[in-house]
């Protein structure tokens, strides 16, 4: 077999798609400066970064403790819901950030939730004052880490789950101490996995748009945005991008890191699960307070929040079109989940039978697109289709091809290809090596084509994990906000951008309703995938 | 155009440059024949499998079946269509379809020599009744060869190939298995290459046997021959029969051919190759070929003695220093003791004189 055959080009294709964002900002960024970059670079830059880097350090450190101690509780201790919350706690994750942002200012504000509340148990009194009201700043921060946490919980209680008892009761044996045994043997080997998802969050964090926009905090994202909308000046926001993408490069290789760390902390044979601690009484306060605290504040709290909204003011019910929304999102999934696990298929059944070396190289390369924020993403889809759309212009006698991917479903489903291409890829990649190549060449002897073999053998093989991809591209899509308002053709809502739009008009209890559909949503997906979101592996 | 059932026209093999074997001349001349391919673990010998059955390219030379060229330098017919099964060393069973399924996978293909044979026939012949609704990472390597080799014949091909086919199988099932897969091959008429490195494997099941040596086709012959009557110092050696000492060549022109040994005096027999009177040559001794008699004047001091349950292979001296082994039942009425001298009986008479 030739080397440049048809899976080669193919590949070589989805691949520089992929690459299109991280190419565009690069080129932008040593291409002509605008003005507006100068006035930038003396002003707001050093307060964006500022703000960006004071945001994401307090993170940080905040899922950092929510995370890790609750995976410890979960995992070593056994109290009363202690089973529950270990899969509760990642329901937060139905939560995206700029929704907790509305549930707080809804219900800290003057008049808000806790004035009611407080009015219905004590009676007519002006509470505002000892309300406590919230800088925007740490708004963001509490709303960011509470929805950002579940990456933390979720990898450390898998690194603790699957610590093999042996080691610990080798500790036990030479000598340690409960506490010992927990700073020498336990949180060490878990140490790439908790490395690893911080680095999540930390890019998640950065990438973070609708929460810092919702708070008027200048970020780079929203730094990005508004130099696009407010300024015209895409190439700017094309320069705020690279600054963003070295950070957010940085993170996204400590990531890969960490994983391949954290391998060598898995134990293979010999494997023993934890004996749980069993605490009653007193003793199960401390962990089941913090539990549920955390459980509290972080799904309960914003899915209340929103309930009370909708039901308080039910004449948005006719207001907004939320059938239509509900179409809109499932024609979203739909043609984008179609598109990812065809391509993703289609690359990895290639990849399998040319077994080209080059074509693994080319497609580890597309897998890049997660890790580059939403708003870059967008920002720099414009610049590029924009740019090809001048060239055309120019060059041939043909009128304006932008509208072909900016405002149409056509480049928001691009883009999200772009985004979500290595989450489909890979996860179809990793079930596609467990089939061993002797199983395809029996099928061969036994008659079956190569395309029979991938009908017949290998799809039936991948169906769950088929299914659970588009689960998750789903979720994803779902909660996206920035890709979705800014590359999405005009008056087509989601529930993301309908809820971000009436709460930037300061209409939020108009919110509450699209905020609660998605979160609807989001729980049910949530609830459908958490046996792969908690298993070692993820 | 080649008269054989199935036949290999000088092929070379290769799958990397130390595994390759070179210029393989093989026919099978008649359907439903048994071929057995011997040889050294990682010689190629699976390699050539997977050659035939269209998985890789050969690198030169013909492969024909039923007259018709499958394989050669310029032409690759593609293995869905050559009507080859493989039943592969290592576990190889669609992982997302019951045992049953697996074995029926094959079942609608229309060709193959139009022998009739019934799914539940074969189960029975291999004893895999109990596992038929599970899946395979349920069931053991061994029960996994099994339904793989059950799969292999249910799709009726022209040619059967079996790569290690019985490795994962407990001995204690192993022979029966042997036994009943022969005469199921041989009554359905099903020609098979097998592959092993167990030559007693390959010497009882086949029609003819192939050794493969040092990237070549050393032998290929029927079993008795190649155990009796090696072509080649590399053959009998990996055989592993026995040792070779020197003697000479006395007498060639009777029916009784005789050689000297400087110990062992006169040695009887056939000459399996032709010598000149007086040559010196290098004769196979095998552990069988000596007679222990304490009456005998030719006694040998002996250095070891190891108990094989129903023989003790004893291991004699000569002044020469030449190490010579010999079989005495294990009932035999007494036992020496190293150190000890052990009679051999006079003159040795030995039906094939293997001689290099």
């Amino acid at each position: 077999m030739t080397r440049y055959n048809f899976w080669f080009f193919i590949s070589l294709v989805i691949a520089l798609i992929v690459a299109l964002p991280i190419l565009t900002v690069f080129f932008s960024f040593f291409s002509e400066t605008s003005n507006y970059f100068n006035v930038l670079k003396n002003t707001f830059l050093f307060e964006y970064i500022n703000n960006s880097l004071i945001i994401l350090i307090s993170v940080l450190i905040i899922t950092f403790f929510i995370g890790v101690t609750s995976a410890y509780f979960v995992s070593f201790y056994d109290f009363p819901f202690s089973n529950f919350f270990s899969w509760a706690l990642i329901l937060a994750f139905a939560i995206p950030g700029y929704i907790f942002a509305f549930s707080i200012i809804a219900f800290f504000e003057n008049y808000g939730t806790a004035y009611t509340i407080l009015t219905n148990l004590f009676g007519e009194y002006n509470y505002n004052p000892l309300i406590p009201k919230f800088d925007s700043l740490v708004g963001s921060i509490i709303a960011i880490s509470f929805s950002l946490f579940p990456y933390v919980f979720v990898l450390t209680r898998s690194s603790f789950l699957y610590q093999s008892n042996n080691y610990i009761e080798v500790g036990q044996n030479l000598g340690l101490s409960e506490k010992e045994t927990f700073y020498k043997i336990i949180l060490p080997s878990a140490r790439p996995a908790i490395i690893a998802g911080l680095a999540l969050v930390a890019m998640e964090c950065l990438s973070d748009f609708g929460t810092v926009s919702f708070f008027s905090v200048n970020t780079l994202t929203t730094g990005i945005y508004n130099s696009w909308l407010s300024f015209d000046d895409l190439n700017t926001a094309n320069q705020i991008s690279f600054i963003l993408l070295i950070f957010i490069l940085l993170l996204f290789s400590l990531e890969i890191y960490s994983r391949r760390e954290a391998k060598y902390h898995q134990p293979t044979r010999g494997f023993k699960p934890i004996n749980k601690i069993k605490l009653t009484g007193k003793k199960s306060l401390i962990p089941f307070t913090f539990c549920f605290l955390i459980f509290f504040v972080s799904f309960i709290f914003p899915v209340s929040q929103m309930i009370f909204w909708t039901f308080k003011f039910p004449k948005y019910f006719q207001d907004i079109d939320i059938l239509k929304i509900n179409l809109n999102t499932l024609y979203l999934v739909g043609l984008a989940s179609l598109c990812l696990v065809a391509i993703s298929l289609l690359i990895n059944f290639g990849s399998r039978i040319s077994k080209s070396k080059i074509l693994n190289y080319l497609t580890n390369f597309s897998i890049s697109g997660y890790a580059i924020p939403g708003v870059i993403l967008a920002v720099a889809f414009i610049t590029f289709f924009s740019n090809l759309s001048d060239l055309i212009t120019n060059n041939f006698n043909v009128g304006s091809t932008k509208h072909l991917f900016i405002g149409s479903i056509s480049g928001l489903i691009l883009a999200y290809f772009v985004r979500f291409f290595s989450l489909s890829f890979n996860g179809i990649k990793s079930s596609y090596e467990k089939i061993n190549n002797s199983i395809d060449e029996s099928a061969y002897l036994l008659g079956y084509s190569k395309v029979k073999t991938f009908s017949k053998i290998h799809v039936p093989y991948l169906k769950n994990n088929i299914i659970l991809i588009i689960v998750l591209i789903s979720l994803e899509i779902i909660k996206e906000l920035p890709i979705t308002m800014i590359l999405r053709p005009f008056n087509f809502e989601t529930f993301a951008t309908q809820a971000y739009v009436y709460a930037s008009q300061d209409l939020l209890e108009a919110a509450a309703l699209p905020s609660l559909f998605l979160i609807s949503w989001a729980t049910i997906l949530i609830l459908f995938s958490s046996k792969y979101i908690l298993s070692p592996k993820n | 155009m080649s008269k054989n059932f199935f036949e290999i026209r000088n092929g070379h093999f290769l799958a990397s440059e130390k595994n390759k074997v070179n210029n393989v001349n093989l026919k099978i001349e008649k359907q439903g024949d048994i071929v057995t391919l011997l040889g050294p673990s990682g010689v190629g010998k699976t390699t050539i499998l997977r050659t035939i059955a269209g998985l890789q390219k050969i690198n030169s030379g013909e492969i024909y079946l039923k007259n018709k060229i499958i394989s050669s330098e310029n032409f690759h017919l593609e293995p869905e269509k050559r009507n080859i099964a493989l039943s592969f060393q290592d576990n190889s069973l669609f992982p997302n379809y019951k045992v049953i399924d697996n074995i029926n996978f094959g079942k609608k293909r229309s060709n193959g020599n139009g022998f009739e044979i019934k799914a539940s026939h074969i189960i029975k012949l291999l004893h895999i009744e109990a596992i038929l609704e599970k899946y395979p990472h349920q069931i053991s390597a061994g029960e996994a060869q099994r339904v793989s080799l059950a799969r292999s014949i249910m799709s009726k091909p022209d040619l059967l190939l079996l790569d290690e086919p019985f490795s994962n199988i407990d001995q204690s099932l192993k022979d029966e298995i042997q036994y009943s897969v022969k005469n199921l091959l041989k009554k359905i008429s099903l020609t098979t290459i097998l592959v092993t490195h167990d030559s007693f494997e390959a010497f009882s099941l086949a029609d003819k046997c192939g050794v493969i040596l040092n990237q070549e086709l050393k032998q290929f012959d029927v079993p008795y021959s190649v155990h009796h009557e090696p072509n080649s110092l590399e053959v009998a050696k990996f055989l592993n029969r026995g040792v070779f000492v020197e003697v000479e060549v006395i007498e060639t022109d009777c029916a009784v051919h005789s050689l000297k040994h400087s110990v062992l005096g006169e040695i009887r027999g056939k000459l399996v190759n032709n010598f000149p009177v007086g040559s010196k040559v290098k004769l196979l001794l095998q552990p069988e070929d000596l007679i222990h008699d304490d009456q005998s004047k030719l006694k040998l001091e002996v250095i070891d003695r190891k108990f094989r349950g129903t023989n003790f292979i004893y291991t004699l001296k000569t002044i020469h220093d030449e190490q010579i082994p010999v079989f005495v039942h294990s009932h035999h009425i007494h036992q020496h003791e190293k150190n000890e001298k052990f009679g051999i009986k006079t003159p040795i008479f030995i039906d094939h004189l293997v001689c290099f």
